[in-house]
């Protein structure tokens, strides 16, 4: 038996884990499920020594334990199958399974053949006849993840954590995927199924988790409940005063035209208006191809088909520049490694967009620069020691608004911005929120991505709900509840 | 007094080099011996015919070249085909002004000796941006290649190993006239200064200097430098950024090979062999950091002048007495002192850097 006893974890001020006390039975499918950032993962990551918990401890078979690392976990039988698959591109399948136990001759040499016949052994055993000779550079996503699986097996895991594995698979491949885990289960493999879709949990699960805002809601055999009941257990909370921003008035002329705009590596053409003065919220799970549909807008796509009109002006396709010059501005997800340069201080990060307007004859107006940020730091009360501080040393929430104040600063008629408040505290956040539904007043086009259904749900007029690279909804705010949107994301 | 009256990041970065640079230069006074010139007795170091000719001018040409390896270094790249560079560079000045006649008009020698080392710089440099940029490779691996085509271009093309030709000289506009001169007249006539050289390093200093602090697009170094795939989402022209700095490398390198061929009014197929390494020495020395955008033109240019003068030292002291030990000190050791100093300096940044943090 597994048991997580009071597991707390917090990342930075925000926090992933809020004493959640829960046990998995051996030989049981487990399945914990949860909105994004619910702390599902974290839960994972904990078990297979890739966090350490703050407060609480893990008991396995009636012993404490704390895994210093994966190795560690490993070695006391925990493999985990990783959302984003980490393994050794160029080696060989054969080289990756046996992977810090490679056969060795007279206590030296590699001992290839050996290596070659546990591997092919221990991928038989999950159903697969991929070659140990094959470089693990040229398998298929689905088939990668069955390396990894074979694998943690061949370190002796009898309990496998897989994380959202069927994010990125398809169908037939995610199909295969359940019948290998349902195989295992028979073998007496203990699994932990990290995952919020229904129709896979209902398919695999012996019992299964809820989880949501970092603490544990629901633990419960699959027969007592139904998806409904799930769904409604996943979302729970009321919207919360923070989050009530009042949608704003009227919406004006048409700002943003998008034409079947296809990201690079979807086939799914998506086509949307934006008016000036309107936030659209974009919904979506992990994997529905929410960042990639900003990314391809804002031209940073190379492989993107499709146009974007702004403003009545067809924007030239892959040129970041461009859109840009037409007035569009996106706030990366990823701010660390997308937003900012974080060796350098706040002031260079901050004109970094508009360097070539601050020009007095040829040279850097670095007086005006100055006053400039210091007059956009001030607008969003950003907290730095100076502007010549690196912008590492500010908290993620000023870093965000270093991030949005650079793009302020070029004046932009349609804002982009991808997961604004992640990972931010509560404060900041609020600070965000207020900040763009004045931009919106002022008569920008916004739009917001986010994992957060309450945040759009307070923000945006119109709500756009991808699955799978595709819009399956556009409805507005007022029409829509988390509930909706949930269902409309998962599919159900 | 005031502390803040020095800026805060030039006191740490630029006054340690200073500091540094005094500790040496009292170290190397009191550990040389004392000679005998005409009759007087002088300090082996601390002396005109030793600071001019041995530290002073040479280090002109190798400040200039780190301060364009500098440029790179801050982009987050590499350069390591300057040494080449500045052998073409020298080469080709030489091949071109050695046809002119040797009482040629300074008007001419000049303006053509500019063109010849900048278009030969600049050609190499814009090579190897072309490359790094369109071919999408790693500038260690491209300018490694260059390096070795471009030493090998100039060893086929000069037959005689060394120019200028038999029987032909540089017109003395260039060369004495100019690059060479030495101060005669004047109240720093003593000095026996050469300052042609230092006059082009103090240019080219304080153009960097306004270039990467005042400029546009030497900000954009720093940004591209500090994360590109920031500056890519910022809208920088990340590869027409990055393409630019290496030019700008190949043209100081060219400058460099320029002065060197007027200076020494000659110039062979080695000459430059090696150079890469004491110039990237002396942009790490400077405080350029490897992973990109930090780094300024005048720790450049103090980072060139720790290596020249520890080169010099190893030069010149034939042993030194630590009190309990006389350590003899060869020209052999010369590497090896060098290697220990750049791996030590960098060693004492990081160290102050995780000072700072606490």
């Amino acid at each position: 038996m597994i048991e997580f006893r009071g597991i707390s974890k917090s990342f930075g001020g925000v926090v992933a884990l809020r004493e959640v006390s829960v046990s998995v039975r051996r030989g049981e499918c487990h399945a914990f499920m949860g909105e994004n950032g619910a702390g599902k993962s974290t839960l994972g990551k904990i078990l297979a020594g890739i966090h350490r918990p703050d407060a609480g401890t893990v008991v396995i078979d009636g012993r404490a334990v704390r895994f210093a690392s994966p190795r560690d976990a490993l070695r006391a039988g925990i493999g985990m199958v990783p959302q984003e698959l980490a393994f050794y591109p160029d080696l060989t399948v054969a080289e990756n399974v046996c992977v810090g136990r490679y056969p060795r001759r007279a206590g030296f040499f590699l001992d290839r053949a050996a290596m070659d016949r546990r591997a092919r052994t221990l991928l038989e055993r999950i159903g697969s006849d991929i070659d140990p000779a094959a470089r693990m550079r040229v398998l298929s996503t689905a088939r990668q993840q069955l390396v990894q699986i074979a694998s943690a097996l061949g370190a002796g895991a009898t309990i496998l954590v897989f994380d959202e594995p069927t994010s990125s698979l398809s169908e037939n491949e995610s199909r295969r995927l359940r019948a290998v885990i349902a195989d295992l289960k028979k073998k007496d493999v203990t699994i932990l199924y990290i995952s919020h879709r229904m129709e896979e949990v209902f398919e695999l699960a012996d019992r299964l988790s809820v989880l949501r805002d970092g603490a544990l809601v629901l633990t419960t055999e699959r027969g007592a409940t139904t998806p409904d009941a799930i769904v409604r257990c996943m979302i729970g909370r009321a919207l919360t005063a923070s989050l009530a921003v009042a949608p704003t008035g009227a919406a004006g002329a048409e700002l943003l035209r998008v034409v079947s705009l296809a990201p690079g590596g979807s086939a799914q053409p998506v086509s949307f208006t934006l008016r000036a003065g309107e936030i659209l919220g974009v919904a979506g799970l992990v994997g529905s191809g929410r960042s990639e549909l900003v990314r391809a807008l804002f031209g940073l796509d190379a492989r993107a088909s499709g146009s974007v009109v702004v403003g009545g002006a067809t924007l030239r396709p892959h040129s970041v520049r461009h859109a840009k010059r037409a007035g569009l501005a996106l706030v990366p997800e990823d701010r660390r490694r997308e937003g900012l340069a974080l060796s350098l201080s706040c002031m260079h990060n901050f004109s970094v967009t508009s360097l070539h307007t601050l020009r007095r004859g040829g040279l850097l107006d670095r007086r005006r620069e100055r006053a400039r940020a210091r007059a956009h730091f001030d607008a969003l009360a950003i907290k730095a020691p100076s502007l010549d501080a690196p912008v590492e040393h500010l908290s993620g929430g000023n870093q965000q608004k270093v991030v949005l104040a650079k793009w302020l600063a070029c004046a932009p008629r349609v804002l982009l911005v991808d997961e604004p408040t992640r990972g931010i505290d509560i404060g900041a956040k609020q600070a965000i929120h207020t900040l763009l539904s004045d931009l919106a007043r002022q008569g920008l086009g916004i739009i917001i991505v986010s994992s957060e259904l309450p945040e759009l749900l307070a923000l945006s007029h119109r709500v756009l709900v991808l699955r799978e690279g595709a819009v399956v909804a556009d409805v507005p705010t007022g029409a829509a509840t988390q509930e909706s949107l949930l269902r409309l994301m998962a599919g159900l | 007094m005031n502390i803040r009256m020095i800026p805060k990041k030039w006191a740490m970065q630029e006054g340690g080099l200073l500091a540094v640079i005094a500790i040496l230069c009292l170290f190397l006074t009191f550990a040389s011996d004392t000679i005998v010139v005409q009759g007087s007795a002088v300090n082996n170091f601390l002396r005109i015919d030793n600071i001019v000719p041995n530290v002073l001018t040479p280090v002109s040409w190798m400040a200039i070249m780190a301060i364009g390896v500098t440029c790179v270094i801050i982009s987050g790249g590499i350069d390591i085909s300057v040494g080449s560079i500045f052998g073409c560079s020298a080469l080709s000045t030489v091949a071109v002004l050695q046809n002119l006649p040797s009482d040629a008009s300074p008007w001419v020698a000049l303006p053509l000796a500019l063109a010849v080392s900048l278009g030969v710089g600049g050609a190499c440099g814009m090579l190897n941006g072309l490359l790094i940029v369109g071919l999408r490779m790693h500038p260690f691996i491209v300018t490694l290649g260059t390096m070795s085509v471009l030493r090998g271009i100039a060893l086929i093309a000069v037959e005689a190993k060394s120019l200028p030709s038999l029987g032909k000289a540089l017109p003395a506009a260039f060369t004495s006239g100019c690059i060479s001169a030495q101060m005669q007249t004047g109240p720093l006539a003593w000095a026996r200064l050469q300052p042609v050289p230092l006059l082009i390093l103090v240019f080219a200093l304080v153009a960097a200097a306004v270039y990467l602090t005042r400029t546009p697009s030497g900000r954009e170094l720093y940004a591209v430098g500090g994360n590109a795939e920031a500056a890519r989402f910022s809208g920088l022209a990340v590869g027409w950024i990055t393409a630019r700095v290496y030019m700008l490398s190949g043209l100081s390198a060219g400058l460099a090979g320029m002065i060197s061929a007027g200076y020494y009014g000659s110039a062979n197929t080695a000459t430059g062999e090696g150079y890469e390494l004491a110039v990237i020495a002396a942009a790490v020395v400077g405080g350029a950091s490897l992973s990109g955008g930090s780094g300024t033109a005048l720790g450049a240019v103090l980072g060139a002048l720790v290596i020249k003068l520890i080169e010099n030292g190893i030069d010149i002291l034939k042993s030194v007495d630590l009190g309990f030990v006389t350590v003899v000190v060869s020209k052999e050791y010369s590497k090896i002192i060098i290697g220990f100093a750049i791996i030590a300096a960098v060693a004492i940044d990081r160290f102050s850097e995780t000072l700072k943090r606490r």
